[in-house]
């Protein structure tokens, strides 16, 4: 597999998709369009999982500011990485900063929501 | 009848297993939507607040740099009074009359605005004259004239290099305020519109207002005398569009004058 890399945008962050298991999305998520701007990244996990995923897969997402439609991405994301875990080590950093409410909030939703997953609260 | 029964059961029960499946998952994306929009509307409302005390901040900070700015260039055309044989409240009015003209001539409400800060500026120029001429007693000899006349010129150059539209507009001001509707007035005998709205306000305003002032060195002239000469300048010193607004709304005029009239001191 290759690594998918995005890059930032005004609206969109910064993706790397690397296929030695580190998976980085840092910035801004508010696309116009959420859904397809997601798309190819959805699509490069599926493929990572099911051909040759690393021994332990290490997600880091700093996302500072994000629309709710990247709220609900995100939780299909995790949704992907639960469907995975059980085969797979998966380990999360929510990263966020100390004065980032809202980003340290969706952290915590995303812990209650997905209990079989691995997800650390990081603040900067 | 047993095994067909079954059979059903067996179908109705996968039926059963599946409806579980998809509205435990249905029920996990609502909750799910609705923690969405409480984050959501939680964080517009934070967000909303916060907007709003930055307005408020720039708002703030807007009305500070618009009073500074209009303090300096109301300091700048009192430099400029000081330096002309104008006292008192001279530059009031003259900003006040232009405010009106400005307003009855039909120009926007921030222009009249502007013209009403721009016009205490037209003799900035007057900094830059010499002593020796300016403070010369009695009448000018042609040279001394000629030296006093670049006032305009020099008024201009000084504010000329401003991007700021107020100072563009004092530019303006301060280089047209002595040209005349029949083009024998300085610095470039511009004539009728050719000459900017701001000057031909502003050289009205300034006559009227200097006529009918007392000064050291001459009694201010009674009104009839001053609407005679009006009359007579009319499309000739003066934009007969501006004489015209000036005889309709006299009253107001005069009420400017009364309002902000020369105290005894100065």
């Amino acid at each position: 597999m290759e690594i998918l890399k995005i890059e930032e945008t005004k609206y969109t962050p910064e993706i790397v998709l690397d296929p030695s298991g580190t998976i980085s999305l840092k910035g801004k998520s508010y696309p116009e369009n959420t859904f397809e701007f997601y798309a190819p990244v959805m699509k490069w996990m599926e493929e990572y999982f099911a051909e040759s995923p690393a021994d332990t897969t290490v997600i880091n997402m700093e996302i500072i500011y994000f629309n709710s439609s990247s709220s609900k991405l995100f939780f299909d994301f995790f949704d992907l990485l639960e469907e995975n875990a059980e085969e797979n080590t998966v380990e999360i950093n929510w990263i966020y900063d100390e004065e980032n409410e809202s980003a340290e909030e969706a952290g915590e939703d995303f812990i209650e929501d997905f209990e079989d997953l691995n997800i650390k609260l990081v603040q900067k | 009848m047993d095994i067909h029964e079954n059979k059903l059961v067996g179908e109705i029960e996968k039926l059963r297993e599946e409806f579980v499946k998809t509205t435990e998952k249905l029920i996990k994306d609502v909750k799910r939507q609705d923690k969405i929009m409480l984050r959501s509307d939680k964080r517009q409302q934070q967000e909303y607040d916060e907007l709003q005390k930055k307005f408020g901040e720039v708002e703030a900070l807007q009305k500070e740099i618009e009073d500074t700015q209009k303090e300096v260039v109301f300091t700048m055309g009192a430099i400029g009074e000081s330096r002309s044989k104008e006292t008192g409240n001279h530059v009031k009015r003259v900003a006040e009359y232009s405010y009106l003209f400005a307003k009855y001539y039909g120009l926007a409400e921030e222009e009249c605005e502007m013209l009403k800060q721009a016009s205490p500026m037209h003799d900035i120029g007057k900094v830059a004259i010499p002593d020796s001429v300016l403070n010369k007693p009695g009448r000018f000899n042609e040279e001394e004239r000629a030296i006093m006349d670049t006032h305009a010129q020099l008024g201009y150059d000084m504010l000329k290099h401003s991007n700021r539209s107020l100072l563009k507009a004092a530019a303006t001001v301060a280089y047209e305020h002595h040209e005349k509707w029949d083009g024998t007035g300085y610095p470039n005998k511009l004539a009728g519109e050719d000459i900017h709205i701001y000057g031909r306000i502003t050289a009205l305003a300034d006559v009227f207002d200097a006529l009918g002032s007392d000064r050291v060195y001459k009694k201010a002239w009674d009104d009839e005398k001053i609407f005679k000469l009006f009359k007579e300048e009319r499309a000739k010193h003066f934009d007969p569009k501006l004489i015209d607004i000036f005889f309709d709304n006299l009253d107001q005029f005069l009420e400017i004058r009364d309002s902000l009239k020369d105290t005894i001191e100065d």
